[in-house]
């Protein structure tokens, strides 16, 4: 066999074995659970639903269709802190596997952002059927989600990457990420317009790539229009830089996995 | 063509630490304290080749690195020093049930381990039957892998590593735990193996297993491989070793 086909025999292999855990993974998660997999449609759901019902209530904000606007943030918000949070203990979660079969590492970290990708694409079927109701009819500018999808991917795929390696050494980490994720939550565009925050910090809340995808995704979805040029391609670079260096990390630490669990 | 396992002055040393820290509060608290460690070495310069076609014995007491070596060869340990050249596709079941799922079916095992071990939809499908009845768990094939016994985890990890259609087998006392019907039919695949010229590295404390199977043995003593040769001298040796 000559390098090539060799290496294409290899990918296939490994797209196999993604596909494969993806189903068993699926099974695992909501197995056992009463409601299944209804539940983790749910959940962000009832999330939604106290923050609407507060902030349109007891303390408004000035933001038209805000159902839908808050909606869109927090399932973006809720596939980034479930694809970490489950992702970064894959390799604990997996130890059997990992400690008795050679196959490529990466394939399970892979599979379970994968995993929560499918979550994020159901509860977005709830979102058009929201769009819907409002009457906002999204236009051609919506296709640009398709780019925004694989940029979501990739970012909280790269961030698993660093978490789920560092967490073989340190197994308190998920408390730890946890705090982290409240304090981005509130940090982010969520809830709040980003109008509310004085203009001399946007730049610090632009940092965070959520924030931008969150923004943008709400541009070609409710605003019609889509961001410029110049700040999709600054997001573009970002992703790229998060997960060539989220992937890097997992590489230094790929074959210490077995022996640490 | 070249030697299906090329090991040169192979070592693995594991560092143990005298504390355990693996949480980041753990880490933080003793900031300061320097970490001190055992060196624990569970090979030590071991070199040998095993050559295609080759039935070979590992004997040794426990903790004399022959899990080790077999990870090592399997590509799931890294060496601390030498190398391992490997030459043809590896099926390991090592130490019993080649990695399941606890909470998965058996039905569902199946599909993710023979994935794994680099075999399609389609050959699954083909050979589902078969893994079924050799492992004789045709009336458990929907009960969770948690729910069997050793003796069944281990029939199905063989069953399943047997379609694998690997170069070389890695077997981590597979034979151990079942009863001796199983143990036949394994002796009837291991003897298919030997005829298709596969390599097959099997560890057991199973004396009788080595001079009856195999052409060849290692005898690995606290890391050391202190003997290599023909397998009923080398079960001598290890008897010897353990008379002392």
């Amino acid at each position: 066999m000559s390098y090539n086909t060799l290496k294409r025999e290899h990918l296939a292999h490994s797209i196999r074995i993604i596909k494969e855990l993806v189903i068993s993974d699926f099974k695992l998660r909501y197995q056992g659970s009463y409601l299944g997999y209804f539940w983790t449609l749910i959940k962000p759901l009832l999330l939604f639903g106290v923050i609407y019902t507060v902030f349109t209530f007891f303390m408004p904000v000035a933001v038209e269709n805000y159902a839908i606007y808050l909606l869109l943030g927090v399932l973006i918000w809720n596939f980034f802190s479930e694809s970490t949070l489950i992702g970064m203990n894959t390799f604990l979660s997996k130890r059997d596997l990992v400690t008795k079969i050679y196959f490529s590492r990466a394939a399970l970290v892979y599979a379970s952002t994968i995993s929560s990708l499918i979550t994020l694409l159901l509860n977005l079927v709830i979102f058009f059927f929201f769009l819907a109701i409002a009457g906002v009819a999204p236009g051609w500018e919506a296709l640009f989600f398709i780019l925004y999808l694989a940029e979501m991917y990739l970012i909280a795929t790269g961030i698993t990457f660093v978490l789920a390696s560092l967490t073989i050494h340190f197994r308190d980490l998920q408390h730890i990420w946890e705090i982290l994720l409240q304090i981005g939550f509130w940090l982010t565009p969520i809830i709040y317009p980003i109008t509310v925050v004085p203009f001399e910090y946007h730049s610090l809340i632009f940092l965070n790539p959520w924030a931008r995808i969150i923004e943008y995704s709400r541009d070609i979805f409710i605003r019609h229009h889509i961001p410029s040029l110049y700040l999709n391609i600054i997001l573009f670079i970002g992703t790229v830089i998060i997960f060539a260096l989220g992937y890097a990390i997992f590489k230094t630490q790929e074959n210490k996995i077995a022996e640490k669990l | 063509m070249n030697d299906p396992i090329h090991i040169q002055n192979l070592s693995k040393t594991f560092k143990l630490p005298h504390e355990r820290r693996d949480t980041l509060k753990e880490n933080l608290l003793k900031i300061a304290k320097k970490r001190t460690y055992e060196e624990f070495h569970a090979l030590k310069d071991v070199s040998l080749n095993i050559q295609k076609g080759d039935f070979v014995g590992v004997v040794g007491r426990n903790g004399s690195g022959k899990t080790t070596l077999l990870k090592l060869i399997a590509g799931i340990y890294q060496p601390s020093e030498g190398t391992v050249k490997v030459d043809g596709k590896i099926a390991p079941f090592l130490e019993l049930g080649i990695g399941f799922q606890p909470e998965l079916t058996a039905r569902e095992n199946i599909v993710v381990n023979a994935t794994l071990l680099g075999l399609t939809r389609a050959q699954i499908k083909e050979k589902f039957d078969e893994i079924v009845s050799f492992a004789e768990i045709e009336n458990f094939l929907d009960l969770k892998i948690k729910n069997f016994s050793a003796g069944m985890k281990a029939r199905l990890a063989f069953a399943i590593a047997k379609e694998a259609d690997a170069d070389i087998y890695l077997c981590d006392e597979v034979l151990a735990v079942g009863d001796e019907g199983f143990q036949k039919k394994c002796m009837t695949v291991f003897e298919k193996w030997k005829e298709e010229g596969k390599t097959i590295l099997l560890v057991t404390h199973n004396s009788d297993q080595i001079r009856d199977l195999c052409t060849k043995a290692f005898f690995l003593q606290q890391g050391q491989l202190v003997a290599a040769g023909a397998p009923a001298e080398i079960v001598e040796r290890y008897h010897q070793s353990l008379a002392l």
